[in-house]
């Protein structure tokens, strides 16, 4: 063997262990998914080949579609309450202000907590008995009757974005206020000069610097937020009667009464970010490796 | 005179605003966490029938009673047990796939890294269904190896990812002295390559071992109690209302946030010292 063989053998002898358990473990039941979805398998028993049935059952299905549209809820008005004080926050710290450094700590601490403690500690904030934001608005009279705010449909699903947007907004407020830092002073003082107000130095400086990150931090907590099993089952588990209901938690809370084939295929709404992102994998790679960091 | 008092005036109104829009943000921020703090450290009574702001009695028996459940043990051993062999595994085996790509041409290098990417991408929720049929034929369902593997799905992409960064930091340069030294490529990179990525490599470890360390969606479905890493422990009880209904259980929660919590803070130090260290190109 010439060496040049050789060392072509051994690069893919290297790769080959993480190329064979991800295909094991991802490739493979990715494809036994679809497979399954056009079988009749349940929990305990052997499929049979049913066509298209199940993709059927779903097209009519009203939880399917309550959870389309609670996901597309829940992922736009998060992102948009994210978003404001996330830049907010960041355009706050990056000014001169009392004691900045340990300012910036706190707000990360949200992100720095592993999900399912926050999103237990909300639920015990939502509690009607005992919980921490009734006991607030009725001591201080802003609202004085107990709700009970993951009880009843019309405060469950502001409830759940209310946890998400606390847990998940630390990581756009880094994201962006580390772009903001990689601004030149340079060009605000320019601006300045040139007699812009700040509404102009935000537009003419500040947009253009954070733009790009903006977009990649909105991509990927859009897709993260789609897919956050926690935060929907941990407080309500997708209820009170579906009004919570979300792409990741319909499969489990259907998982025993259900016939497999229609759980996974549930989710292929999940993945087309994937393929998207998949398709730029030298933009995205640097992305998810210093966003998976702040995490 | 009076424009500057003016001006002076103006500042003041500004600095009020900021220190404003500070305290709010704070008390949005902090208000959950202290509640859960505050609350571990009340009785039962206290926590539901006289709801207050402040505790009238400070108690550490939730704390007590939470030591002594030997379930509560028995789930901090195996999350333990789980996230350090995920994250040794993935080590050793990332650091391999990332070595060869970083370092070797080849034909289906790009192939591989969309793979990877594409693996890491896709939502657990879209794999658990599958992988829990594939644990279950595979003997593995209700034990720890059966998770420590399907923890691999996640751990494995990112390492990958994270080491090349690393790796590519190390000048070629020494390596290629260490082989005229008598090394071989493997040895270069276990002699040269990982120890000049060690705080690299201690980014990734923290990091892989605090997402296996708070996994939830997997343990619950693939773990029944018993052996349950602690993030399931909790929301799997049968009766898991009444796991909030109760001050031991609520206590349950505030010692669980550290061990996970520091670590990810002094990753994150880590991780910018990595920058540094690989910054330093001869």
């Amino acid at each position: 063997l010439s060496a040049e063989a050789q060392q072509q053998l051994f690069a893919y002898a290297l790769v080959l262990p993480v190329v064979l358990l991800l295909a094991g473990l991802v490739a493979y039941p990715l494809v036994y998914a679809v497979y399954v979805s056009f079988t009749n398998l349940v929990v305990g028993g052997t499929g049979q080949w049913i066509g298209f049935a199940n993709f059927r059952y779903l097209a009519g299905s009203p939880v399917f579609a309550s959870a389309i549209w609670n996901t597309i809820v829940l992922v736009v008005i998060s992102d948009v309450f994210k978003l404001a004080i996330g830049l907010g926050l960041a355009l706050l710290v990056s000014q001169k202000i009392p004691a900045r450094g340990l300012f910036r700590s706190f707000l990360m601490l949200p992100w720095a907590m592993p999900a399912f403690v926050a999103f237990l500690t909300w639920r015990v904030l939502y509690q009607p008995i005992g919980g921490g934001f009734n006991l607030v608005l009725t001591k201080t009279g802003i609202y004085p009757e107990i709700v009970d705010w993951l009880g009843q449909r019309s405060t469950a699903m502001p409830a759940v974005i209310a946890a998400s947007v606390w847990r998940g907004f630390p990581f756009w407020f880094i994201s962006i206020l580390a772009a903001l830092q990689n601004i030149p002073t340079e060009l605000y003082e320019a601006a300045r000069m040139d007699g812009a107000n700040a509404w102009q130095r935000f537009r003419a400086v500040t947009w253009p610097g954070i733009k790009r990150v903006v977009i990649i931090t909105t991509l990927l907590s859009s897709i993260w937020t789609a897919n956050s099993f926690e935060s929907v089952w941990l407080l309500t588990q997708g209820g009170p009667s579906d009004a919570t209901m979300v792409f990741p938690v319909w499969p489990i809370s259907a998982c025993r009464r259900s016939a497999l084939g229609r759980l996974p295929l549930s989710l292929l709404p999940c993945s087309p970010p994937c393929s998207f992102w998949s398709s730029s994998p030298r933009r995205s790679c640097r992305a998810t490796r210093t966003s998976r960091m702040e995490r | 005179m009076r424009a500057s008092s003016g001006l002076l005036g103006r500042d003041l109104i500004a600095r009020a605003l900021i220190i404003l829009v500070m305290v709010v943000a704070l008390l949005f921020v902090l208000f959950p966490v202290y509640w859960m703090v505050i609350t571990s450290l009340k009785l039962p009574r206290e926590i539901f029938r006289v709801p207050s702001l402040w505790p009238q009695v400070f108690t550490a028996a939730n704390y007590r009673i939470l030591i002594e459940d030997k379930e509560f043990l028995v789930a901090i051993r195996n999350s333990f047990i789980v996230a350090s062999s995920v994250t040794l595994i993935s080590l050793v085996v990332a650091s391999l796939a990332a070595y060869s790509m970083v370092r070797f041409r080849y034909r289906f290098k790009g192939l591989i890294g969309r793979l990877i990417l594409f693996a890491y991408l896709t939502p657990t929720s879209l794999l658990f269904i599958p992988l829990s049929i594939l644990i279950a034929r595979l003997q593995l369902g209700n034990t720890l190896h059966g998770l420590i593997f399907v923890y691999l799905t996640f751990s494995l992409p990112v390492s990958t990812w994270m080491l090349q960064a690393y790796f590519a930091a190390v000048p070629r340069e020494l390596e290629e002295q260490g082989m005229i030294d008598g090394l071989s490529r493997l040895g270069a990179l276990f002699r040269i390559v990982l120890p000049l990525s060690a705080p690299g490599l201690a980014a990734v470890a923290i990091f892989t071992f605090t997402g296996a360390w708070n996994e939830l969606l997997l343990a619950l479905v693939l773990i029944h109690l018993r052996v349950a890493p602690h993030g399931a422990a909790c929301p799997q009880l049968p009766h898991h209302e009444r796991c909030l209904a109760v001050g031991p259980a609520h206590g349950r929660r505030s010692p669980i946030l550290c061990p996970a919590d520091d670590p990810l803070l002094r990753g994150a130090a880590l991780y910018r010292a990595g920058h540094h260290a690989g910054s330093v190109k001869g």
